[in-house]
């Protein structure tokens, strides 16, 4: 008999996610249930895309970067994009290599949040604290406070890290204490990054410095150590821990390279730009049924069949319109549901990969991906999964953390990084990046020197998308669809293939 | 109690009471304050409305208290959102039992849609539902960056969601304000505003507050303004005229003369850099008008070409 299992809130992931399965026993008894189907909700809207209409075209990045504070950087780029193509400039060297390193430390914040703060406890196991002998100070200080609470017997004892799911984590109480140990070291981390972002961008989250045509910072030598010093310690931090801790989790969860398929259509915007010919560090591309083809931006369409807003027909985001209407009878969630020549399509690191992977014109990102899944022993298509995703991620800080390093050394220092501009009456534009998370686009319409129009289709959009017109599921929905539940009642391997997408839930609606 | 001496409750308070600009005589009390939470006596609960998560991403950038301290003692975080090991059903279960054992700080971050209620729910239930019991039984309301203080940017013009701030959904629900809600805004807000509030309410009671505002004067006394290191500019009326320029920032946009709080003293992110000092312009981001009014830009380039709803002394404020 089919019975639905819901996770509402989905937590550890940015903003409101409801998820609404429908599951069917496996013949066999107590061997668990199989999702059948899968639907993802979101349940925040806020109206950016209106609050925005009528007001200076300048206001727009630093509204924008509103929208989400895990990733605002990625949404202060594509908006700066949209007015640069608008007002006709680029960035100068400095401009854009400041931009760059905003971004990449924004980047390296999110990454490593998200696989120590929201997806890691859904793999290891912090109870092993109790049985930590080890001298580590911040170790001794969890273990001492966990055993109090519990001793206690406060109803709220270890919070916020319990309650929790009971499953299968991590069995070796060593490797538990020590990803533990990691997640404490990424807290320090991740705030570095944030220090790095904040010396060119002058605060995280929601960086001011952040302009049309660069960043009001003038880069010094001083704020140039200021960086490097952080990114190094950061960079360490990558190489010897995250990476190794990924890999252990893969090595425990092998199953994970099974679990969480996904629709399969991969989209990448490209991302970190290294020229004035729009040259990306990590290229633009797409790959559908297994085929790659270059992007073509007029092939993004919105379509609302199952989303909360006013019906009408697939929009191109250079047209599209925000329209609410939440009791509308079909609607089940605040997103829309962005297409790619009507089909569905995956956008994150793994995106990135793939669309890079299969490129025929061979990138650098071919022979990184071949040496690493070659170490693993790993048949290429064993990425499209649960752990691919957090591999992709994985190996993004590292080629970024790289990257970062170089473009300190081209900066030209004491020279601005901004460019003269005028702003114009009517116009249009649209900036196409990559947020941490997956492709982000903005669309913007000038008239009389103020915002007629501004889209935003966010990374999230595309991977929480709810069904469309045609009835098709959107990423997750398809990752879901077919998974196995060993206890419908504490259903992790939800939260687990959910979270893999990374999910941000403010963007998505926006 | 075994983790943390007196004198490192000392050093944190110390930190703290400078971040305050209320001296180190202060320090003990907050010392205090402190230990008080540390020892789970304070249990906070953590909410999320109309948000980004951006004052969450910023309170994890809290250094002394770092955020290993806040997040296993420090705040005795019973729920938040974003960093809850738990899910689904028992997540709620979690917050229902919060709620009714009472005698807990709430956090709420992000604005409230009084308009519109299915434009937040949680398990399934408009947030509107769940928060004014949550604000009844908690001892202390502590609103968490602009958009829950004032509203924001989700309260901005045009808006169709009737966003709001904490306080007007509080007093819509006949819950009164006074000395129970302490608006701590900012877009988002500063780490030491969160944490240094939750650690003078443990240890003082309501901290003093601006009497139509609700802030706490320890945080958002004094304009940005008032305390700009590029004052001197000002006074001798230097102005930036392009972006990277020195100089006084107010003709490209600057609303610090608008935006009550203590930045020029802390600055952000560990202190490596801050608004001013990048010379980007203060969005006013501390301050009730943020971001409200269409016609009120945060930069000035664009004036020339449209009527604007402001004059210069609506930017200046107070300032002369």
């Amino acid at each position: 008999m089919s019975s639905s299992v819901t996770v509402s809130p989905l937590t550890r992931i940015e903003g409101h996610l409801a998820v609404h399965t429908e599951t069917e026993p496996l013949a066999e008894e107590n061997a668990g249930h199989r999702v059948t189907i899968a639907r993802c909700a979101g349940e925040m809207f806020r109206g950016f895309e209106r609050i925005l209409q009528g007001r200076d075209p300048m206001d727009a990045q630093q509204i924008t970067q509103r929208i989400c504070g895990v990733c605002p950087v990625s949404h202060g780029i594509a908006s700066v994009r949209a007015q640069e193509m608008a007002y006709g400039i680029r960035p100068n060297h400095n401009g854009r290599l400041l931009q760059n390193l905003i971004f990449a430390a924004n980047y390296l914040q999110s990454h490593i949040l998200h696989f120590y703060h929201l997806a890691a406890l859904d793999f290891v196991d912090v109870t092993a604290i109790l049985k930590y002998t080890g001298a580590d100070r911040a170790l001794r200080a969890v273990k001492a406070w966990v055993e109090s609470a519990l001793s206690r017997e406060d109803a709220f004892a270890a919070a916020p890290f319990l309650p929790r799911y009971e499953a299968d984590y991590v069995k070796s109480d060593d490797r538990n204490v020590a990803l533990l140990g990691h997640y404490v070291e990424a807290l320090d981390m991740r705030r570095i990054c944030h220090e790095m972002g904040a010396v060119f961008g002058a605060r995280l989250p929601h960086s001011t410095a952040l302009i049309p045509g660069g960043v009001t910072q003038v880069p010094t030598l001083e704020r140039v150590l200021t960086y490097r010093a952080r990114l190094k310690r950061v960079a360490e931090f990558v190489e010897s821990v995250y990476i190794p801790d990924l890999l252990e989790v893969a090595q425990e969860f092998p199953s994970y390279f099974d679990i969480g398929h996904g629709c399969g259509n991969y989209l990448c915007y490209g991302v970190f730009e290294l020229n004035d010919s729009g040259e990306k560090l990590i290229p633009p591309g797409v790959v559908i049924d297994g085929k790659w083809e270059a992007l073509e931006p007029r092939n993004i369409s919105e379509d609302v069949a199952c989303s909360r807003y006013a019906s009408g027909t697939p929009r191109h985001p250079s047209e599209g319109i925000t329209e609410p209407e939440p009791e509308r009878s079909g609607a089940y969630s605040w997103l829309k549901a962005p297409r790619y020549r009507g089909r569905v399509m995956e956008v994150g690191p793994l995106a990135r990969v793939v669309a890079n992977y299969m490129n025929p014109k061979e990138t650098w990102i071919k022979r990184e991906v071949d040496a690493v899944i070659g170490s693993l022993k790993l048949p290429v298509n064993k990425l499209f999964s649960v752990l691919g995703r957090h591999v992709a991620r994985g190996l993004e800080c590292r080629w970024i953390a790289a990257q970062a390093s170089r473009w300190l050394d081209a900066i030209e220092l004491d020279a601005p990084a901004t460019c003269d501009f005028d702003l114009c009456e009517r116009g249009e534009g649209y900036g196409l990046t990559e947020a941490p998370r997956g492709a982000l686009g903005h669309w913007l319409t000038i008239e009389d020197y103020r915002i007629a129009r501004y889209q935003c289709v966010v990374p999230t959009t595309w991977n929480c998308s709810p069904r469309d017109g045609q009835g098709q599921p959107g990423p997750v929905e398809t990752a879901l669809e077919g998974a196995l539940l060993q206890n419908p009642e504490q259903p992790i391997e939800i939260g687990r293939i959910v979270r893999s997408f990374d999910p941000c839930l403010a963007c998505a609606v926006h | 109690m075994a983790n943390y001496s007196r004198r490192e409750f000392l050093r944190m308070g110390t930190v703290l009471a400078a971040g305050f600009g209320l001296g180190r005589a202060a320090a003990p009390a907050l010392a205090d304050g402190l230990q008080r939470i540390f020892s789970g006596q304070k249990r906070v609960l953590w909410l999320q409305g109309q948000s980004c998560s951006g004052c969450s991403v910023s309170l994890l950038n809290s250094e002394d208290p770092g955020p290993l301290e806040l997040l296993t003692e420090f705040m005795s975080l019973v729920y938040h959102p974003t960093i809850s090991a738990t899910q689904g059903s028992q997540a709620i279960d979690t917050i229902q039992k919060a709620i009714q054992t009472g005698g807990y700080f709430l956090v709420v971050e992000g604005s409230i849609p009084t308009k519109m209620a299915a434009a937040c729910e949680l398990g399934g239930r408009p947030l509107t539902t769940i928060l004014p019991d949550a604000l009844r039984r908690a001892d202390l309301v502590i609103a968490a960056g602009s958009c829950a203080a004032f509203g924001g940017i989700p309260a901005g013009e045009g808006n169709e969601t009737g966003a709001a701030g904490v306080g007007e959904f509080m007093q819509s629900c006949g819950i009164e304000p006074r000395q129970r809600l302490v608006n701590c805004p900012g877009c988002p807000v500063h780490p030491q505003s969160i944490v240094g509030t939750l650690a003078y309410a443990a240890s003082k009671g309501y901290p003093d507050v601006n009497s139509e505002l609700f802030t706490p004067d320890m945080f958002y006394k004094n304009s940005v303004h008032d305390d700009c290191p590029r004052f001197h500019y000002w006074q001798k009326q230097e102005f930036a005229e392009h972006f990277g320029d020195e100089g006084c920032l107010f003709k490209l946009g600057c609303l610090g003369p608008l935006s009550h709080t203590n930045c020029p003293q802390r600055q952000w992110n560990g202190g490596v850099n801050w608004c001013i000092r990048a010379g980007a312009p203060c969005l006013g981001c501390t301050s009730p008008g943020f971001a409200r009014q269409q016609a009120f830009s945060f930069y000035r380039k664009g004036e020339k070409h449209h009527a604007v709803a402001y004059n210069e002394q609506d930017r200046k404020g107070g300032a002369s």
